[in-house]
């Protein structure tokens, strides 16, 4: 997923620097580009700004579309397409097909919510993601600025504010 | 405020709450029929009820000790008061004990040495379910659980002179008593379902049944925390306490709430898919007599508190909560309620049915007079009256004052234990 946008990006070597740095960066209106970090750090997402993510509730609807398919479904057939008596309990048997019900709701909200996150995110079979530093999966955290669309006066302003907030390294690279 | 006092007016409330309570069980007695079955299975429904709660409390805390978590420790002692309550729980069962020898009470089918004489599963049973047994276990196994109660307790309060981030008596004996507890309390509390609850329904048993009303204690248990945090932080107390805090206590509510269904619906299928009448009885008996409070369990115990407390926020607004819990305790009562009273009805029909033929052994006749009992529905068995709701007041109002003068003598929140700043410092989202 080569997009050829130049990338100016400083690594910190604390998640508590890093934290610093973000607060420091809103203060000075810098237009952040992105994060990265090994591990969720607590209280990132507010300080970015970042809304709370739909995905649970497209969870939720799929969940209840695997209620209905399984038991409208289980319903259809045991009542009218192939009525057969198990055990002499009657066709309509709703403790019985609770179990698959339960079933097909998870199996229905997991894998909604697996396709829905790749779709969303751009992911799926093949999809390469350029990386800025590979210690940024280790233990390095990174924050990224778009140098292509930036003019002078801000990509000096991105740099000063790398160095000035601890950043170990500075570097661009072109992704 | 790290020194809880209890307030004047709390105290002249709950003390109300527990006269209310007293005349209600007193008008019970007096109104009741020649057994006093009614007050008598009030009695054990929330004598039953509020010492498992208290002993869930232990549980839970210990369990969590074990587990090395820290979330829970600012307001850890809250549980410490709770399993403090399980001596009152055992002065009130000792009552019922003490009623099962002078015959006061025909709450046991299996108590009744007639009856078992002329029953053949109830003789095969005899070996566990007899009046020497109930006592024993009683009284053993509720007075093991006060003593890990108060060491627990005086481990945690000891750990008050250490200094700061020492591990040593958390160590050396917090978590060797902790770890001793949980599985004689693992085993012990089924045993104490069985007798006291289960064995209402002597012909009848279930190997999922412990475990079902054990989890409706828990599921009250964290509800009961919820609504003191909630109260005590109102008064200014437990600042340090925070929405991440009562977000863990909501997905417990919320997790166990479902695991209570997941028990109630396997014991349930099982039964059903097996179609055998010894078992299927259990059912036929709740779903022809009590078909309100049956279907009403599985709204309130599941169905409510999995839609309301799914969303984040709603487990972490102190108003949801506060609804959330109160209709859950409620509900989980109601649980016991439909646990213990279709069981002593019909004993008490049985034992009044005999008495007017003249101990003519008849079950056909038993089993007809019970259903002309049970074809109306009746205050007190098939609903609760507002009698019951009366007792129920009164027990809360005990169990609430009797932690609540518990939290007057430590700290609130204790500053040395080890695990106090993961507490808080704890993040949910």
């Amino acid at each position: 997923m080569s997009t050829n946008r130049e990338i100016l990006f400083g690594l910190y070597d604390d998640e508590t620097d890093l934290l610093s740095a973000v607060k420091v960066a809103k203060e000075r209106h810098l237009n952040i580009d992105n994060v990265f970090s090994p591990f969720p750090v607590h209280g990132l997402d507010p300080l970015l700004g970042l809304k709370e993510s739909r995905l649970h509730q497209a969870g939720f609807i799929y969940g209840m579309i695997g209620t209905l398919t399984a038991f409208l479904f289980m319903t259809w057939v045991f009542t009218r397409d192939w009525p057969i008596i198990f055990g002499g309990k009657p066709y309509w048997s709703v403790p019985a097909f609770i179990p698959i019900t339960f079933e097909l709701t998870v199996l229905f909200a997991s894998i909604g919510m697996v396709v829905t996150y790749y779709a969303v995110n751009g992911q799926g079979p093949g999809v390469t993601n350029p990386v800025l530093d590979d210690r940024i999966t280790d233990d390095k955290f990174c924050i990224s600025f778009d140098a292509g669309h930036s003019s002078e006066e801000e990509l000096a302003a991105y740099r000063k504010f790398l160095g000035e907030t601890g950043a170990s390294e500075i570097r661009t690279k072109t992704i | 405020m790290n020194q809880f006092t209890f307030p004047s007016r709390a105290r002249v409330f709950l003390m109300v709450c527990m006269a209310i309570g007293l005349v209600c069980l007193g008008i019970t007695y007096v109104t009741d029929d020649a057994l006093h079955t009614r007050f008598w299975s009030n009695l054990l429904h929330n004598s039953v009820f509020f010492t498992g709660i208290a002993f869930l409390a232990l549980f839970f805390l210990c369990a969590n000790v074990i587990a090395f978590s820290g979330w829970y420790t600012v307001f850890k002692r809250l549980w410490e008061a709770y399993a403090q309550f399980l001596i009152v729980g055992l002065v009130l069962l000792l009552v019922i004990v003490a009623g099962l020898w002078m015959h006061a009470h025909h709450l046991y089918h299996w108590a009744d040495a007639d009856a078992v004489a002329a029953d053949e599963i109830l003789q095969h049973k005899s070996a566990f379910l007899n009046p020497l047994n109930y006592t024993l276990f009683t009284v053993i196994i509720v007075g093991l659980w006060i003593f890990f109660a108060r060491k627990i307790r005086s481990i945690s309060l000891e750990e008050e002179n250490v200094d700061k981030f020492d591990f040593s008596v958390h160590k050396r004996k917090l978590r060797i008593w902790a770890a001793a507890f949980l599985p004689i309390a693992g085993f012990s509390s089924a045993a104490m379902v069985w007798l006291w609850v289960m064995s209402v329904d002597a012909h009848w048993y279930s190997t999922l049944f412990a475990w079902y009303a054990t989890i409706s204690w828990f599921v009250t248990m964290l509800c009961i925390t919820v609504l003191t945090l909630i109260y005590l932080k109102g008064k200014g107390y437990f600042t340090e306490v925070t929405s991440d805090h009562f977000h863990d206590l909501g997905k417990y509510i919320f997790g166990f709430s479902v695991f209570w269904t997941y028990l109630w619906f396997s014991q349930y299928m099982l039964i059903w898919y097996g179609n055998v009448g010894e078992e299927t009885i259990y059912f036929k008996q709740r779903l022809q007599d009590y078909p309100v409070l049956f279907y009403a369990n599985l709204a309130i115990n599941f169905v409510l508190p999995f839609f309301v407390l799914m969303r984040n926020d709603t487990k972490r607004k102190a108003g949801s909560l506060t609804v959330i819990t109160i209709v859950l305790i409620l509900g989980h009562w109601l649980d016991y309620f439909l646990m213990l009273k279709p069981g002593i009805l019909h004993t008490a029909h049985e034992v009044l049915g005999h008495d007017a033929a003249h101990h003519a052994a008849d079950h056909a006749h038993g089993a007809a007079e019970h259903a002309h009992h049970a074809s109306h529905m009746v205050a007190g068995f098939t609903l609760p009256g507002f009698l019951e709701i009366g007792t129920f007041i009164g027990f809360a109002g005990l169990f609430a004052f009797f932690f609540l003068r518990q939290l007057t003598k430590a700290p609130l929140v204790s500053y040395r234990d080890p695990y106090i700043d993961e507490s808080l410092h704890h993040h949910v989202v």
